[in-house]
């Protein structure tokens, strides 16, 4: 295509891709079929939500920048968020314009120039790090410091409306998604939950709470204990043919300590299928039950259709924080694998049938202190993960180390605490290739210095792993072998994770380091 | 080195006694010419000889004062008394000195600085609300540039949020006046990029001969973003583009006070001041939810 023909927000009507009309008759016909046909994958093009599809898998499939040609990189143009600090957000583009997100703050910019289009900001500015935004049907959903759900006309920035959560409920900087016509955000606050506005009206529509009350069955599994915690803090991946959401809860509370709350402490640590038109629980697979390291089971679900043993399985497939890579089968949530990814994993001899640990005593928080691996910074994390259809590997940047917990005091439930990295086994992340149906280690790269779960994941049809490092080098490695294939310095650090999208025929990379957002395409393929 | 310190200092000075008048709860005399906009005017004439200098144009900080009308600073909430105390006895330990000018001319400039702090929403002018949204979307025509609460037209700015972000007398200048400027705009001391916000009509004409008529939203060397009066965002490559012509003035009209009775205009204007959000009070730490369990 030529570079400097119009480009232009209006939507497009390609399959997918729901257009103007579309919309019109969605909106009529609130139809099943409509409806699925506006949940396929968007253009590939367009990078309309967190993980860039609702499969969590952050896949581009352009191939513009292979391989064979990704020593050609270079920066195309940065964008200073003023203001902002240490971002932890995926920018969003569609049609061309890449919105930035802050809490408050939405900046649209020209995602071939980088040139500022308009900036929404809503009183008062905050630098709180937030995970992005999304958008749909040309509006961006952005959520405030205040648990106020905004949308924004995406030509103008203009205000479309602007509801408080429901319930008092505090909505986290997690980027919200879309499913069937609704926007869904979630929070930890007071306890774990997700909640779903109308797309087009913004009237809320249903919650979903990661802890029972007193008195529902689930509150059984808290031994007595007044049930908290749950902590939802990162976006879900969504199934638009089941029309499942799914998403990871945290850590029951008190966080350190568990003989006041004797049990599983459901839904603690679980990975959880909701379904998006009543926000009702189909299944839950809890991950760590009874939970006293913080493992959060919050990293990107990842939603694939393969091979499983041989049967052709629709699965979910995560890189737990607790150091286990889990399979299940993402329609009845059915456990099917579940295999450590990092070298150390000392608190639990392995899985019974169900999944569930088989838990070696002995490794709860301590006054002394009580060493475990992997750490509660964890063996992973939540910056993103990939997997490609092409090579059929996930991708994740791991942490290899053991941590010591204490506690203040071996009595008081609530007592406060503190993890420490072991000189004895010190943190050292890695990016990983793993046999998305074996679990098994096909390659490693090692980001010298990087100590830390580190920045998020990219992988392209172009046979290539886009990996920010976490002390600032962007580095783009072979899919198929981990070898190097270029780096670039943004002189800050990266809490981020990735995008790709394509502006008239020109792919780009971006990441957001610092305070900046990088841009990267090819050399010579454009003025 | 030297200046940061006299900054810092003189930013704690003035904080310190703000907090302890407030806690006295004293609030000090009131200002003699509280209500009366010929005061303001005065007092900015006596702000820019007296008081520019430290402080910066529009109080937005300069090379020696710090800013002293917007930002996170605790002390922008000092009242009026506290404001003429400062100017009349000066901040210890800072280039900040007693002001020798008569106690009028202080309280001038106090009205002035009044009037830089808060937006239209703090005070909002009264009228038939209910009536003004009508003239909005009606007689006035607003609604077919500007969007509000989701509706409305592209071509000028969303003005959701107008009463928090401008004057009351901003307000009726731009519906008024051809040649208007906003207090507590910033003057020059720009912090980041900012979109051009001017909206002035642009026509295009690209290689191929189409031509595209919209108004600006950005534009460099080498590109230009605009909305097309087909209500489409667009963005060229100035390279390819034939001719670019940018009309000087915006297509805002300025004679509102005349378009609209007297009547309609009061209350186009008790509803335009209060369209927007009002600043909550500031907080001891940075805005935002607690961080949490966000690991």
């Amino acid at each position: 295509m030529i570079y400097g023909t119009d480009l232009s927000i209006e939507f497009r009507d390609t399959p997918g891709h729901i257009g103007a009309p579309l919309r019109i008759i969605a909106g009529l016909l609130l139809s099943g079929a409509v409806i699925v046909a506006m949940a396929q994958r968007p253009d590939p093009n367009d990078w309309p939500v967190y993980s860039g599809t609702d499969n969590g898998q952050r896949y581009s499939p352009l191939k513009q920048i292979t391989a064979a040609n990704a020593n050609r990189l270079q920066a195309k143009w940065v964008y200073h968020m003023d203001g902002a600090s240490g971002m932890e957000q995926t920018p969003v583009v569609m049609d061309g314009v890449m919105y930035i997100s802050q809490f408050n703050r939405v900046d649209a910019i020209d995602a071939r120039t980088g040139n500022i289009i308009w900036k929404y900001q809503r009183p008062s500015a905050s630098a709180m790090p937030q995970r992005g935004t999304a958008v749909y049907n040309d509006t961006v959903y952005m959520v405030t410091s205040d648990s106020h759900l905004v949308a924004l006309d995406a030509r103008n920035g203009g205000v479309r409306w602007d509801v408080k959560s429901e319930g008092g409920y505090v909505i986290s900087g997690a980027a919200p998604i879309i499913a069937r016509g609704k926007v869904i955000v979630s929070g930890n606050r007071p306890d774990g939950f997700i909640q779903a506005f109308d797309a087009e009206t913004g009237r809320y529509a249903w919650s979903w709470v990661a802890v029972p009350k007193s008195g529902e069955r689930e509150a059984e599994t808290w031994g007595g204990a007044r049930p908290q915690g749950g902590p939802m803090w990162m976006s879900g991946s969504y199934d638009p043919e089941s029309n499942l959401l799914y998403y990871g809860t945290g850590q029951p509370n008190p966080q350190w300590t568990g003989f006041e709350r004797p049990g599983d402490n459901l839904y603690t640590e679980c990975i959880v299928a909701i379904n998006a038109d009543t926000g009702k629980l189909v299944w839950y697979f809890q991950n760590t039950p009874h939970d006293t390291h913080d493992w959060d089971s919050t990293e990107t679900l990842v939603l694939v259709d393969g091979i499983f043993k041989g049967q052709a399985r629709k699965l979910l497939l995560q890189a737990n924080r607790n150091g286990l890579y889990y399979i299940l089968d993402r329609i009845n949530g059915e456990f099917l694998l579940g295999t450590p990814f990092v070298s150390k994993v000392d608190w639990a001899d392995g899985l019974d049938s169900r999944g569930r640990p088989i838990v070696i005593p002995g490794h709860d928080p301590s006054v002394r202190g009580t060493m475990t691996c992997p750490s509660t910074a964890g063996a992973t994390n939540w910056p993103a993960p990939t997997y490609s259809p092409d090579t059929k590997y996930f991708y994740v940047t791991v942490a290899e180390g053991c941590g010591i917990n204490f506690i203040t005091s071996s009595t008081a439930p609530d007592a406060g605490t503190g993890y420490i990295e072991t000189s004895s086994a010190p943190w050292q992340a890695y990016v990983r290739a793993l046999d998305a149906t074996t679990g098994k280690k096909v390659w490693e790269y090692k980001p010298i210095r990087s100590n830390h779960y580190g920045p998020g994941l990219l992988s392209t049809a172009g046979g290539i792993v886009f990996t920010p490092e976490q002390f600032g080098q962007v580095t783009v490695l072979d899919a198929k072998s981990g070898k190097p294939l270029w780096h670039f310095n943004t002189g800050d650090l990266i809490t981020a994770s990735p995008i790709a999208y394509g502006v008239d025929g020109e792919q780009f990379f971006a990441i957001a380091s610092g305070t900046n957002v990088f841009a990267f395409g090819l050399q010579g393929v454009k003025p | 080195m030297n200046r940061a310190l006299v900054m810092a200092a003189s930013i704690l000075t003035w904080a310190a006694g703000t907090t302890l008048a407030q806690r006295g709860g004293d609030p000090g005399p009131a200002n003699p010419f509280q209500g009366k906009p010929g005061a303001v005017h005065e007092g900015e004439s006596l702000y820019a000889e007296h008081c520019t200098g430290c402080h910066g144009p529009n109080g937005s900080a300069g090379e020696i004062g710090p800013a002293i009308v917007s930002g996170e600073r605790a002390d922008f909430s000092a009242g009026d008394a506290q404001v003429f105390n400062t100017i009349k006895n000066g901040v210890q330990g800072t280039p900040m000195g007693p002001q020798r000018l008569a106690d009028d001319e202080m309280w001038k400039i106090v009205s002035y600085i009044h009037a830089l702090r808060g937006t239209a929403i703090d005070s909002p002018l009264p009228g038939d609300v209910a009536h003004g949204e009508q003239i909005f979307w009606g007689k006035g025509h607003c609604g077919t540039c500007h969007m509000l609460g989701g509706r409305g037209g592209l071509t000028a700015p969303d003005l959701n949020n107008i009463a928090g972000t401008r004057k009351a007398s901003t307000i009726i200048d731009a519906l008024t006046k051809e040649q208007h400027h906003e207090y507590g705009s910033g003057g020059a001391h720009l912090k980041s990029l900012p979109p051009m916000d001017s909206y002035l009509p642009v026509h295009l004409t690209t290689a191929d001969g189409k031509v595209i008529d919209g108004v600006l939203l950005n534009q460099d060397g080498y590109s230009l973003q605009m909305i097309g009066n087909d209500q489409r965002l667009h963005s060229f490559d100035r390279a390819k583009l034939r001719r670019v012509d940018i009309e000087p003035k915006s297509l805002m009209p300025t004679d509102y006070d005349k378009r609209l009775t007297s009547g309609e205009f009061k209350d186009l204007l008790a509803f335009l001041t209060r369209q927007g959000t009002k600043l909550p009070p500031p907080t001891p730490a940075r805005g935002g939810p607690p961080r949490g369990d966000d690991h």
